[in-house]
């Protein structure tokens, strides 16, 4: 099963918002930037709560249907972390950038942990909007001898038969046994085939243990070094 | 005190009989047992508490404001209406400023704001369904207490944790900067730092130390910002 590839992380300050984060699982990186809460358009207020946007720009081209798609999935996974009652009639924009190619057309779930992951370090480096939990993300898939790969890497995932990318959300104040919950996967079958219940589980199970690490390498990049974070 | 680094989500011991929490951190029921509740934080950093353990808060930095009651801002004119300002002090909403609210004001005796002016004035009120309200005075003498229209000066953008420090009578860099020229300053809790000092020069070069002292900029010590100084033309 092993653990995921290096994982990198760094926070950029870019300039002109409030916070940003890079993280990378090897050479697959996304970065994400967070703004708010800030002024939002009429249309697009709610309100009892603030307004969550996300938007996803891929490494070519124009933003397509699937970064549609993909930032949907995205707010999904991140909008349990947030308490967004307490910024009503504000909006909270996050854009995230793709930094690398996907390694096989159909196998992007790598990439999608890593945005996710990025998006969750950028919220925290911003500190302006209220988290009740940090949502930390990572692919899985099953290669064709039925093993368990965790974070597959360009070689692997062409022989991944069942794959997909689980979310958790971790908090251990929420005084239930785990300290973390499944809030997103996208768990399915890369060729014909099914999968049964079982399968899923253990997969879940699998990237749930691989997730402590990824929590912890997230918040040792957060403690203040000389030239780095800004605690 | 240890500080150590706190997640969102994490439960904080923070048990006393007069507890206060201060930025970071939400009192909420534990889902195991409903009738017990429990301190978790709500943002990213390092933990602090007072001396007796009854205040406690987490320590963070961030760029973007976001009010609270009996805060000092520094705000910019952007509307007059009848019986006030819309002032734009750097939050989603335009904070309101009643024309009345400065010492010694009367209906006949108001003070003339322009639209652009700058004004050093304390959030009165803040509440997250209402628009923030400034008042320009200090609550309890009804005395200007230094609030009111800035003239002249030049405002300069830092970020959060370093306005805090900034307010510090025991941080460097006021009394370092202020030991070379005369100098005059607000400070305003939502990022915003105002200076006035008699020539241009000295004006930027305050500015550029801020910026450089800036924990989200430069983050140089003490030592390092008198080098960066002396470089400076001053």
């Amino acid at each position: 099963m092993g653990s995921s590839r290096p994982i990198q992380i760094s926070y950029d300050g870019l300039a002109r918002v409030d916070g940003s984060a890079r993280f990378a699982f090897g050479d697959t990186a996304a970065l994400a930037s967070i703004s708010g809460p800030f002024e939002v358009r009429l249309a697009a207020e709610l309100a009892s709560q603030a307004t969550f946007d996300v938007s996803v720009r891929p490494l070519s081209n124009v933003p397509s249907t699937e970064s549609k798609s993909q930032a949907a999935t995205i707010r999904s996974a991140i909008a349990p972390s947030l308490i967004l009652t307490k910024n009503p009639r504000t909006l909270i924009q996050l854009v995230i950038q793709t930094l690398s190619p996907s390694p096989t057309p159909r196998w992007t779930d790598g990439l999608l942990a890593a945005m996710i992951n990025a998006s969750s370090l950028a919220l925290l480096n911003a500190g302006s909007i209220p988290m009740r939990g940090v949502v930390c993300a990572i692919a899985v898939g099953r290669t064709r001898n039925g093993d368990l790969v965790v974070d597959p890497d360009e070689k692997t995932a062409g022989e991944v038969t069942q794959g997909g990318c689980f979310a958790f959300m971790v908090a251990d104040g929420a005084g239930l046994e785990s300290n973390s919950t499944t809030v997103w996967t996208n768990w399915r079958s890369q060729e014909l085939g099914t999968f049964d219940e079982d399968e899923l589980i253990e997969a879940r199970e699998v990237a749930r243990e691989s997730i402590k690490e990824v929590y912890a390498t997230m918040k040792s990049s957060f403690l203040p070094n000389d030239d780095k974070m800004d605690i | 005190m240890a500080s150590e680094l706190v997640f969102p989500g994490e439960t904080v011991p923070a048990k006393h009989v007069n507890l206060k929490l201060g930025p970071g951190l939400l009192q909420q029921a534990t889902l195991s047992n409903p009738s017990e509740s429990s301190v978790v934080s709500t943002k990213a950093g390092l933990l602090q508490h007072s001396a007796n353990r009854s205040k406690w808060w987490v320590d963070s930095n961030a760029r973007r404001y976001v009010p609270a009651p009996q805060e000092s801002v520094i705000g910019v004119v952007t509307q007059r209406l009848g019986e006030g300002y819309r002032v734009d002090i750097g939050e989603a909403h335009q904070a309101s400023l009643d024309a009345l609210a400065f010492e010694g004001a009367t209906k006949r005796n108001k003070p003339n704001l322009k639209v652009g002016s700058l004004v050093y004035a304390r959030v009165s009120l803040a509440h997250k369904d209402m628009e923030p309200e400034l008042e320009c005075f200090d609550a309890q003498t009804r005395k200007a207490e230094g609030f009111g229209e800035l003239k002249g000066g030049f405002v300069v953008r830092c970020s959060l944790k370093m306005c805090r420090q900034l307010l510090d009578s025991k941080h460097f860099l006021l009394p370092l900067l202020g030991g070379k020229f005369p100098l005059e300053s607000a400070i305003g809790m939502n990022g915003r730092v105002w200076i006035s000092a008699k020539e241009p020069k000295q004006i930027i070069a305050v500015a550029r130390c801020i910026e450089a002292v800036d924990p989200d900029g430069g983050g140089m010590d003490a030592v390092e910002a008198k080098a960066f100084l002396e470089t400076l033309d001053a």
